[in-house]
């Protein structure tokens, strides 16, 4: 079986997941509160911050520092659920199919949903700020580049942390550990980001990305920036050594 | 006796571990604030309860949350996992027992969190603060007006775990409900309300009429939820 059909078979186990609704709920949630505030943005000028991006910036500080984390926890728990339940594992090792080839495939799978997160985060910030632009009489919608480069930058520097609980997910195999570990490490991001180590936590890269491109839109913000010296190597390391573990642990416990 | 079933059922699942490594990891967040930061606690004005609470209790109530919403997924999903359901419901055992037995193994669970936090907190009072009479006392009505309020946190998650059968499910459900109270104004009485934020109030600080309300408020939503997990057992029993 080719890399591609082994991606799409991931894809058809998780049609009825219902997980893009949970994405979805989380997506319309979380604007919810920055449409009925949305007249408090033009109070910001002591950050120096333009009432639009202080809009765009809030709603995805909002995402970054917790439901987008916990998301993909949820989803490394769909995908190693669907296996395990009715030991549908026990079949799928029994093909002729590398393992290693299989978590990869299964980690493309969890990358695709964190993408589809995010573009639905997007979608919704485009519903809420056209919604906003009505209520306030202000033009709140930013252009579509620029929201894309922010969009991806959140997903560039959040593929580490994927990584890190795909790896979780494969090696631990009580689901209430790795999910355990999974929601306690998102907990102290917020502290990490305020320190000089914050390149050795992957959790905390999307926040940290954001934060800084908070600090960036507000003029008197002085908030850290990303310096890539010590962090793309060391992000492309824990990648890197995540994924090569979860490809030598995936299927032992099964197999033993 | 079924309770203690419950127990042996949790054995093998991790569901003890995780607690006592949850509530080690909550009574060390203020350990380690007071550890780095203390000059910035040591000048503030009020009972070192207050101000503890004040500066840690948003993250600690958080930690107790994810653990009460990763616990009660668990306790359902081995249920579910196997179709062990469909013995325990073919047993002459109600539903509604079941269901109050795990919700009995939970609340132990978390108020032996909440008894290592404060734990935690009296070391960090003795430590760095100076406490006077009646410090014990403070700690106690504290730590028990929390539980209190993350009761109907409880409640409510085991009864989304109850209703969904897929793990993932419930468990987004109520990640989503965590991310939702994080958002909702404290200062607001009728938001606070929402279940999955009242753990989020502390008890210092907050006038005695305020926190009548959130007691009564907590009981009502316990009795909501125990209503509706009848209705949802019955329900099910129909078109099942």
């Amino acid at each position: 079986m080719s890399f591609f059909t082994l991606i799409g078979v991931e894809f058809s186990k998780i049609r009825r997941s219902k997980i893009l609704f949970i994405m979805a709920a989380a997506a319309v949630l979380l604007w919810i509160p920055s449409v009925l505030n949305a007249k408090m943005n033009f109070g910001m000028q002591a950050e120096g911050i333009s009432p639009e991006n202080n809009f765009f910036i809030q709603g995805f500080l909002g995402m970054a520092w917790f439901m987008f984390p916990a998301g993909m926890v949820v989803a490394t728990v769909l995908l190693s659920q669907t296996e395990r339940t009715n030991k549908g594992i026990l079949k799928m090792l029994s093909l002729p199919i590398s393992t290693a080839k299989l978590c990869i495939a299964k980690f493309v799978v969890l990358t695709a949903l964190a993408a589809a997160q995010i573009l639905m985060m997007t979608g919704m910030y485009y519903v809420s700020a056209a919604i906003s632009s009505g209520t306030q009489d202000y033009h709140f919608i930013l252009p579509p580049l620029f929201v894309l480069k922010e969009i991806s930058l959140i997903f560039l520097s959040a593929i580490p942390m994927i990584a890190v609980f795909w790896m979780f997910s494969v090696c631990i195999q009580t689901p209430v550990f790795s999910i355990g570990i999974g929601l306690a490490s998102i907990v102290p991001s917020v502290l990490i980001i305020s320190t000089k180590v914050w390149f050795a936590y992957p959790m905390s890269y999307p926040f940290f990305m954001i934060t800084a491109e908070y600090g960036k839109l507000a003029a008197n913000l002085d908030t850290a920036q990303v310096e890539l010296m010590p962090w793309l190597p060391v992000a492309a390391l824990i990648t890197i050594l995540c994924l090569g573990i979860s490809c030598l642990r995936f299927g032992q416990a099964e197999r033993r | 006796m079924s309770v203690s079933l419950e127990c042996r059922k949790v054995k093998r699942t991790g569901f003890l571990p995780v607690f006592f490594g949850g509530g080690i990891l909550a009574a060390a967040v203020p350990v380690s604030n007071m550890a780095v930061r203390s000059e910035m606690y040591l000048n503030q004005p009020g009972s070192p309860i207050r101000i503890l609470l004040g500066a840690n209790w948003q993250m600690m109530a958080m930690l107790n949350m994810l653990l009460a919403v990763s616990g009660t997924c668990l306790l359902y999903h081995t249920e579910y996992a196997d179709n062990a359901m469909q013995k325990m419901t073919s047993l002459p055992v109600r539903e509604s027992s079941v269901f109050l037995s795990k919700a009995v193994l939970t609340i132990f669970m978390s108020l032996f969190v909440l008894v290592l936090e404060a734990g935690a907190v009296a070391f960090c009072s003795y430590h760095w603060f100076e406490t006077g009479s009646g410090f014990w006392g403070e700690l106690c009505k504290c730590f028990g007006y929390s539980l209190l309020l993350m009761l109907p946190c409880i409640i409510l998650s085991l009864l989304i775990s109850e209703a969904c059968r897929n793990m993932w499910i419930s468990l987004g459900i109520g990640v989503i409900c965590v991310f939702t109270a994080t958002m909702l104004p404290t200062a607001d009485f009728a938001l606070s309300l929402f279940p999955f934020a009242m753990p989020f109030q502390i008890f210092p600080g907050t006038d005695m009429a305020r926190s009548a309300h959130y007691i009564c408020g907590a009981a009502a939503e316990l009795a909501v939820c125990g209503m509706a997990q009848l209705i949802l057992v019955k329900v099910r029993r129909c078109f099942a």
